[in-house]
């Protein structure tokens, strides 16, 4: 799993506060090499480009969860494929 | 509803795709040109997710957006992950993606497979939901009007058979691997009852009314086979095989038996409970009993016992007659010749004409009683006049009908086909959101564009 398709998911356990569910956290230690918050003028740094682009594209996660952020639901990811399914008790 | 929604889609639909997963991958099946286009359109740069992406045939058509594939079979999944593809396993009806965040979105022979109408609309609100304003999203369906035939009723099974799945195709008539193939019962042990037996628990579960015993009786099963349908490729194919074996049965309609349980709870039609169906479709001039001379003779026949068993004579092409896909529908006029193929291995088809010398046989409810030969008489194999090739008919033992019919492991699927204009309807009447920018038949499917608004 990309990060960038981690930026486009978002749990959908039913009974979310509204906004809710977003964004999932990652569980594995994998510090990134970038800044906590975008710098000024963000565009225009090459640098900075880079790193980003690297990071959303270029790194994957392979084996690990996802959990909601309000309800504590784990996704799983194996093989680098989140699974994103409810149980049916759950939907 | 919904549970026997759910029920019904794990095992018609999510369970096949799982089992036959594996053989997907020496499919190499080629995307649709009208979805290749679509996709190759988006800007670069857009983010572009395939809902119902299968083996991820579509996630490498057009490298310069961002191509995000989800299927609710893992198998599926694990051979598009191997191709190096991004995806995730997820269910159409719970997309677990933010609103608005998508450019394009794809749904390509995804959404027959819902049971309900109110499933189907879900699925596309889903899809909707995740479409940014001004984002486009492209649907294909299976196509109750084909080329040659038409299917009786909206809600079909489909078997599938693995044996063809080593086998390379050039395109399939569907974007997923929809791998209608024919059957080859070398070496299964067949037991045509049991599969039978196997819809009809499925059909009892859902009457508890219904006398248990008729479970295992022949009669009251769902129905028996009619035509499959079969692209050109496929065609030629079968052709090379010598042999083509077309059926499908036929499933009631979750929806019907929603509107019959409020309005026939008193109404007792034997076995058939809140499945029966007794609209009868209607025969119109392309038909195929009528090209048979028989004006809806079979299909009308108010007289069958299980009435929902509409049963289509396989049909037979004295030669292949596909036109080109991009041909408008056209006349769906049948040879009005019904083959079937009982009789000897490796023989030329031999003819039956008119379905009515062979009601009995190929009547959904045999009145003949429940018994393997009965039910193999169920399944009428047909070939082409070119019969040539013997590769199935090896297949088929010489007289021994019970192993001509098809497998229990035959993964049926169900399809809900839609009519023409049934798709645009769902979406103007339920689904404000979206505004249809096009609609069209392509190869076998209803096709529409449409946008979000705002």
């Amino acid at each position: 799993m990309k990060l960038l398709t981690h930026n486009l998911l978002s749990s959908h356990v039913p009974g979310l506060r509204p906004g809710g569910g977003f964004p999932l956290k990652i569980e594995l230690g994998h510090p990134s090499e970038l800044p906590p918050e975008p710098l000024p003028d963000y565009e225009a740094n090459e640098e900075f480009l880079r790193r980003l682009h690297h990071v959303l594209l270029e790194v994957e996660v392979l084996e690990g969860s996802l959990q909601c952020p309000d309800s504590g639901r784990r996704f799983p990811i194996s093989r680098g494929v989140p699974n994103m399914l409810l149980t049916e008790e759950e939907a | 509803m919904e549970h026997e929604a759910t029920q019904l889609e794990k095992q018609h639909v999510h369970s096949v795709y799982e089992n036959t997963a594996a053989y997907f991958s020496d499919l190499q099946t080629k995307a649709w040109p009208r979805v290749r286009n679509f996709l190759l359109e988006q800007k670069p740069g857009s983010l572009v997710v395939d809902i119902g992406c299968g083996t991820g045939k579509y996630l490498s058509v057009n490298t310069q957006v961002y191509n995000l594939g989800c299927d609710y079979c893992e198998g599926l999944v694990e051979i598009a992950r191997r191709k190096g593809d991004e995806v995730l396993v997820c269910d159409n009806l719970n997309l677990p993606f933010r609103d608005q965040c998508f450019n394009a979105v794809i749904s390509i022979g995804v959404i027959h497979h819902f049971s309900t109408k109110q499933r189907r609309i879900k699925a596309i609100k889903e899809m909707a939901r995740i479409l940014t304003p001004g984002g486009q999203i492209m649907i294909y369906v299976w196509a109750m009007e084909q080329k040659n035939r038409r299917f009786e009723k909206q809600d079909v099974f489909v078997p599938w058979n693995k044996a063809l799945c080593s086998r390379r195709f050039s395109e399939s008539n569907q974007s997923g691997d929809k791998g209608e193939f024919v059957h080859s019962a070398k070496g299964q042990d067949i037991h045509p009852a049991q599969l039978v037996i196997s819809e009809c628990s499925y059909q009892n579960n859902l009457q508890p009314e219904t006398d248990s015993k008729h479970s295992r009786d022949v009669d009251h099963c769902l129905p028996r086979a009619c035509c499959m349908k079969i692209s050109e490729e496929e065609n030629r194919f079968y052709s090379a095989l010598g042999r083509s074996f077309r059926s499908w049965f036929f499933s009631r309609s979750l929806d019907e038996a929603a509107l019959r349980k409020q309005s026939d709870k008193m109404k007792h039609l034997k076995h058939e409970g809140v499945w029966a169906n007794n609209t009868v479709p209607i025969q119109h001039s392309r038909h195929c009993s009528l090209d048979l001379g028989h004006p809806g003779a079979l299909l009308n026949e108010q007289g069958l016992d299980d009435d929902d068993d509409v049963f289509v004579e396989s049909l037979s092409l004295k030669k292949p007659q596909w036109s080109p896909a991009t041909d408008a529908l056209k006349d769906l006029s049948l040879n009005g010749e019904h083959q079937s193929v009982a009789q000897s291995k490796g023989d030329k088809a031999s003819f039956i004409n008119g379905p009515v010398e062979d009601r009995d046989h190929t009547c959904g409810c045999n009145k003949d009683g429940a018994g393997k030969s009965d039910a193999s008489k169920f399944f009428k194999r047909t070939s082409t006049t070119d019969s040539t090739d013997s590769a199935l008919d090896s297949a088929v033992s010489v007289g021994d009908q019970t192993d001509a019919v098809l497998d229990t492991k035959a993964f049926m699927r169900y399809y809900h086909v839609f009519r023409e204009g049934e798709l645009c309807s769902l979406v103007e009447e339920n689904v404000p959101e979206l505004q249809i920018l096009s609609s069209c038949y392509d190869h076998g499917n209803w096709c529409i564009i449409a946008e979000r608004r705002g």
